[in-house]
């Protein structure tokens, strides 16, 4: 098959583009995501294509972004919502934490609601503690919702029309710092199923987990710990719920070596559920402890020059990889 | 044709539905049958018949979680709603005991309801968004109480409701309590429907012990809404005659309401006998059919089993 590069944010225009032209009942709503084309210009070109009854901005009401959605989901549309940044999850946490997750739970089954929640997650330039945060940890526990991360263009893609088309709640959790980044995204009907981890890069030393725009920065680092002879495998799962733990797992009993990797605190973050589902499962696989790599306990400021001290990168992930092999 | 005339007795019907499923409801409690906290809506049916009465069947509506009368009169089985009360498979949530709080029937419109009060504005205004979406011509009412009223979630789905004018009739039931408060110690206007012209929509305060009154300001925002002229704001003053809750000894308000004598269902039996509608006899013998409707409908849901723990992980994902 064929392949195009594209940059994140295209592949995700692209994703909406087809997923608007195949069903109807699809439409996108958000803050500025009509004429303006989205703060990070996701959505642009998308209402000149489709018009202002498939495209069209909402009121600054994140309550009513989410919670309309679920309203929309119940009655038969497939309604794709922008949180114009992810840290507004708080803002509407009730509509996506009791509605949106629950909603079919709690009325016995009978109502299915089939949207999407995309938000930009992330901390670049300087943007501050609340236009910074990596919020998918929070919902672990909301068992009727997915929590999906996009790592590259091609899952961006592939992901999205997946999460579109599936029935439940899915939030889509963007890194801005990714939006920028070039891949090759395969022609054609591009469909990647959700809740199968993907594994960039096999080794056979240490299993490093990351999310997000950690995954690239592992990735460097595994090539660095390659050249001392360090094999290491990196697995994407591609978010937060569903999780592909056959897959985690099966690494683990493999390396026998655990480090995981990830934007958002350790406290409650992605890799604190995989932690302890290794330590309840497999502690006796391991040779050494489970590491973490993430940002530290405290919030982002809005300093560029202190934003970059937060974030893990490359070296960080090698040095965490160099001690559990020690 | 006058109201009365036209779905008097169709209401009056639905308020002895609601009166007679609630004693059940009661009786089911006081029995030890019912594990549930229950919300009465003695002296409030008016407001459910009257605001049900001109809907279509597929009309949406997102319920208040006081009494039981508006779910029946949209068309939830009485069976469901008893098997719901009861916890047990035949309720509406499949064994759930979603009591009256998440009782659902899609095929009539009944989308649920949230357990944190307010959580349905912004659902509402999503499903009113729906329907015009689809051009479907549908309309959904989203019932409430004062106290839900100030909800800042009212706020967002009625900006939209206006500014999209979506076919929403925001319903405010006004029994002047919000569990223990008095309306006057949470909210600066007497009249909550003064807040619609901040969204610009129509608002409108009506008789909530009067049924036809109800029906009529009702009738006229669902007409409106369907014409695509957008949202209305009714606020219907009524009152609560029992406690909040089963249970509320009510000290707040020295235990009983201010004007009980303003029984909706006796209000509309007058006016049915006064214009040649109804007798005393007849009027007797509609209670007395609902009384033997719920009696049956509470007997068919005994005999469904109670759920398996296994119905716990179900229904939670597609």
């Amino acid at each position: 098959m064929s392949e195009r590069e594209l940059t994140f944010t295209q592949a995700i225009n692209e994703a909406l583009a087809e997923e608007l032209e195949r069903d109807p009942d699809v439409f996108l709503m958000g803050e500025d995501v009509g004429g303006f084309g989205g703060v990070f210009g996701v959505t642009q070109g998308l209402q000149d294509k489709f018009g202002e009854r498939r495209v069209f901005d909402t009121p600054l009401s994140e309550t009513l972004i989410v919670g309309a959605a679920v309203g929309a989901a119940i009655t038969g549309l497939r309604p794709v919502a922008e949180l114009q940044y992810s840290d507004f999850v708080g803002i509407a946490m009730d509509e996506m934490y009791n509605k949106a997750a629950k909603w079919k739970f709690m009325h016995g089954g009978r109502l299915d609601v089939p949207m999407v929640v995309r938000a930009p997650e992330g901390a670049k330039g300087g943007a501050g503690a609340e236009h910074s945060q990596s919020p998918g940890g929070l919902f672990q526990s909301a068992f009727g919702m997915y929590v999906l991360m996009p790592t590259n263009p091609a899952d961006a893609k592939g992901l999205l029309k997946s999460a579109i088309r599936d029935d439940n709640p899915v939030l889509f959790l963007e890194h801005k710092a990714l939006y920028s980044k070039k891949g090759l995204v395969p022609d054609g009907e591009h469909l990647v199923p959700i809740g199968v981890a993907a594994t960039p890069r096999q080794g056979s030393d240490v299993t490093v987990v990351a999310w997000g725009s950690l995954v690239p920065r592992s990735l460097q680092a595994a090539e660095v710990l390659a050249e001392e002879g360090i094999d290491v495998e990196v697995i994407d799962p591609r978010g937060i719920r569903p999780l592909d733990l056959p897959t985690i797992l099966a690494s683990v009993e493999r390396t026998g070596r655990l480090v995981l990797v990830h934007e958002a605190p350790g406290a409650g973050g992605p890799g604190a559920e995989v932690a302890a589902v290794v330590a309840e499962q497999m502690l006796d696989v391991l040779e050494a402890p489970i590491l973490r790599v993430t940002t530290p306990d405290t919030y982002f400021p809005q300093s560029v020059h202190l934003e970059r001290m937060m974030l893990p990168g490359a070296s960080d992930v090698a040095d965490a990889v160099r001690r559990v092999m020690a | 044709m006058s109201t009365i005339d036209d779905v008097g007795l169709a209401m009056y019907h639905q308020m002895q539905r609601s009166q007679a499923a609630e004693q059940w409801v009661l009786r089911l409690i006081d029995g030890g049958e019912a594990l549930v906290l229950y919300h009465s809506a003695r002296g409030q049916e008016a407001v459910a018949a009257g605001s049900i009465g001109p809907l279509e069947r597929s009309d949406y509506m997102f319920y208040v979680h006081r009494g039981v009368g508006q779910l029946l009169a949209k068309g939830v089985d009485p069976v469901e709603l008893f098997g719901d009360i009861l916890a047990n498979t035949a309720g509406s949530t499949g064994g759930l005991g979603a009591g009256i709080v998440h009782v659902v029937d899609p095929s009539v419109g009944v989308l649920g309801q949230s357990g944190t009060v307010g959580g349905t504005f912004p659902l509402a205004a999503g499903a009113g968004l729906s329907a015009k979406y689809r051009e479907s011509g549908q309309v959904v009412l989203c019932m409430f109480g004062d106290g839900t009223a100030n909800r800042g979630t009212f706020h967002e789905a009625a900006n939209a409701a206006g500014v999209w004018k979506l076919p929403v009739v925001w319903l405010c039931e006004n029994n002047g309590y919000a569990v223990s408060i008095p309306q006057s110690a949470s909210t600066p206007v007497a009249d909550l429907a003064t807040r619609a012209a901040g969204y610009g929509m129509p608002g409108v305060i009506v008789d909530g012990q009067d049924a036809i009154a109800v029906y009529e300001a009702v009738d006229a925002a669902v007409q409106r809404a369907r014409r695509g002229d957008g949202p209305t704001f009714i606020e219907a003053k009524t009152v609560r005659f029992r406690g909040h809750f089963e249970g509320d000894p009510q000290h707040y308000r020295g235990g009983r309401p201010e004007s009980v004598e303003r029984d909706p269902i006796v209000i509309l039996g007058k006016r049915l006998i006064e214009a040649g509608l109804a007798t005393e006899q007849t009027l007797q013998e509609m209670a007395q059919q609902a009384d033997d409707e719920m009696r049956a409908a509470v007997e068919e849901a005994r005999l469904a089993p109670m759920p398996e723990r296994t119905r716990l992980f179900e229904g939670i994902l597609a």
